[in-house]
Parts: C-alpha cells; structure tokens; sequence
C-alpha cells in the first residue's frame, strides 16, 4: 500500500506504531501522533481523526519484471545481507491466518488467497491474482460502474474507472482485504 | 499488505533469545476500539524503524543487490519511477519516500 503523506500544508513522517488493528499495521504521523490504518489509509485515533490518506496506485511484481518495465528505475538500497524474506514461514503457511481473533468470508475463497482489490466509500470489488494472465484484463460490473482490472506490463495489476482513469489497487490476502471490506463483489 | 508483521517479529526475537522470550515478551494490551474492532498495542513505537531519509541505487546498479524473482512494490509518476524490495520492507515497515513530486509513503 502506498499513500500521499501530505495533508494540506504538513507533510508527514509515518512510523510504526507498535499496534495492530484487523491483524494489521497501524501506522503514527510523527507530527501530531494521530494513528493511520495502514490498509485503509483511516485515522483511527488522534487530532486527524476523520481523514484519510489518498491511496497512490502501485504495483506488487517482481523486481525482473518491474525492472524490465522501467529499466532506469531507482531502488531502495538494501543492505547484502538481506536475501530472503523474513517471513516466509508465515506466508507459506495457509494455516496461519492472523494473531488475533477476526472476520473473514471463509466460504467464498481460501484465506490466503491473493487478490487485487478497489474500495471506495460506496463499493468494493476483487479478483484473485491467478484470475488475470499476463496481458488480459476483466471487467466488473459494480453499482452501475465498470471496474477494468488488467496485468500491467510490469507484472503488476491495476485497474481502470469507467471514464479509464487510473484508480488504486490493494493488494492482500482475501482473509485480510474481507475483514476489511465483507461487503466485497468478487470477480468471477 | 502484511500482516501479523509486529507479532512475528516478536517471535522472531524469541526464537533468538529464549531468556527474553520468558522473561520480556510483550504481552498485547488493548489500546482502544475503532468501527468495532479492537486496536492491540503490541511493541512500543518505532520498534521497528520506519526509513525516513530513503537511499537509493538506480537502472543497472540496482541488478546487483536484487535478485531475479524478489518480490517489490513499485510506483510510477510520470518519468519518476521507484521501487522497494518487500524482504527489504520485512525490516521497516514503511519508507518515507517522494515519487514525482508528490511525498509519499511505501508500507508493507
């Protein structure tokens, strides 16, 4: 997930905060200590109570693919050292689903599902990664607007409004995302 | 989007350090409730250190520490294109980054 950090005039340092929500990162502004959902982009608690960071479109690939896209791409510079994941054990396993007690739609997909999903006030829709080949893209159908999903050529997923605008994609596991949004359309 | 990620650190750092893990290992303590939903404090902040001032490497440079199959988030605006390794990210969390010209904020 990836967000604009600034609100009008202030920009804002995030940090983690050390708590959770929904299993998931909460993130504090070291300019008023207001904490941010990190997969909503909500205030949750703090003098920002009520906003909301604007979600800025981005992609989950692979480095060859993302390199392949954008070949004068900067990158985070990473110590050696780092060659793996740290967390392999816990995304490899389909059983592990989250610390605390939550919510999930359970009969509709696996848990750790990934999908690519849109959430706006009025709607939500997603579609399971291995739903969208290399160069397809589907349509949804959703409160009168039409959704375009598509593999981008950098490997990743976006997706397009119905007037082709460009709108942000989250990317998560499918117990994670229907914590968050249970009213969700999944693309078939 | 990752999940649990304060949680495994935790028992990342038991596993390296049975002592601490009898005697330190936090205990999650309820902080409040947000849309019916309990918020847990489960380290203090900035635990796990967020990067405010981001390096980079660029275009052939970078192919040296990535390899082939890592995965990475990438944003794109305009010609500005920038990525984060997410096992880099394993460490962080967050990256304070620009894109453009727009500040933005990388979180995993």
């Amino acid at each position: 997930m990836v967000y604009a950090r600034s609100l009008g005039d202030t920009t804002l340092t995030l940090i983690v905060s050390g708590k959770l929500w929904r299993n998931s990162l909460i993130m504090m502004d070291e300019q008023t200590q207001t904490l941010w959902s990190h997969v909503s982009g909500e205030a949750l608690s703090g003098p920002l109570t009520g906003r909301t960071l604007e979600s800025i479109p981005s992609v989950q690939t692979t480095w060859k693919e993302w390199v392949a896209a954008h070949p004068d791409t900067r990158v985070l510079k990473k110590p050696e050292e780092i060659r793996s994941s740290r967390y392999a054990g816990y995304t490899n396993d389909p059983e592990r689903v989250g610390i605390f007690r939550t919510f999930w739609l359970q009969d509709v997909m696996p848990a750790k599902t990934l999908v690519h999903g849109v959430a706006t006030d009025l709607y939500a829709v997603a579609i399971a990664d291995s739903g969208l080949a290399a160069g397809t893209e589907r349509k949804v159908q959703v409160d009168g607007e039409t959704i375009t999903f598509f593999r981008d050529k950098d490997g990743g997923v976006r997706a397009r409004d119905g007037q082709g605008d460009e709108i942000p994609v989250r990317t998560a596991y499918w117990f994670a995302w229907s914590a968050f949004y249970p009213h969700t359309q999944v693309a078939e | 989007m990752r999940l649990n990620l304060l949680l495994a650190a935790v028992a990342a750092l038991t596993l390296w350090s049975p002592e601490a893990a009898t005697a330190q290992r936090p205990e999650p303590t309820v902080f409040g409730v947000f849309d019916a939903d309990t918020m847990y404090t489960v380290l203090p902040p900035d635990a796990i250190p967020a990067i405010r001032e981001p390096e980079y490497v660029r275009g052939a440079d970078a192919r040296a520490q990535m390899m082939p199959d890592e995965p990475v988030i990438g944003v794109a605006i305009g010609d500005d294109a920038v990525c984060w390794s997410t096992w880099h990210l394993d460490r962080h969390e967050i990256v304070n980054d620009h894109a453009g010209s727009r500040a933005i904020a990388a979180t995993w």
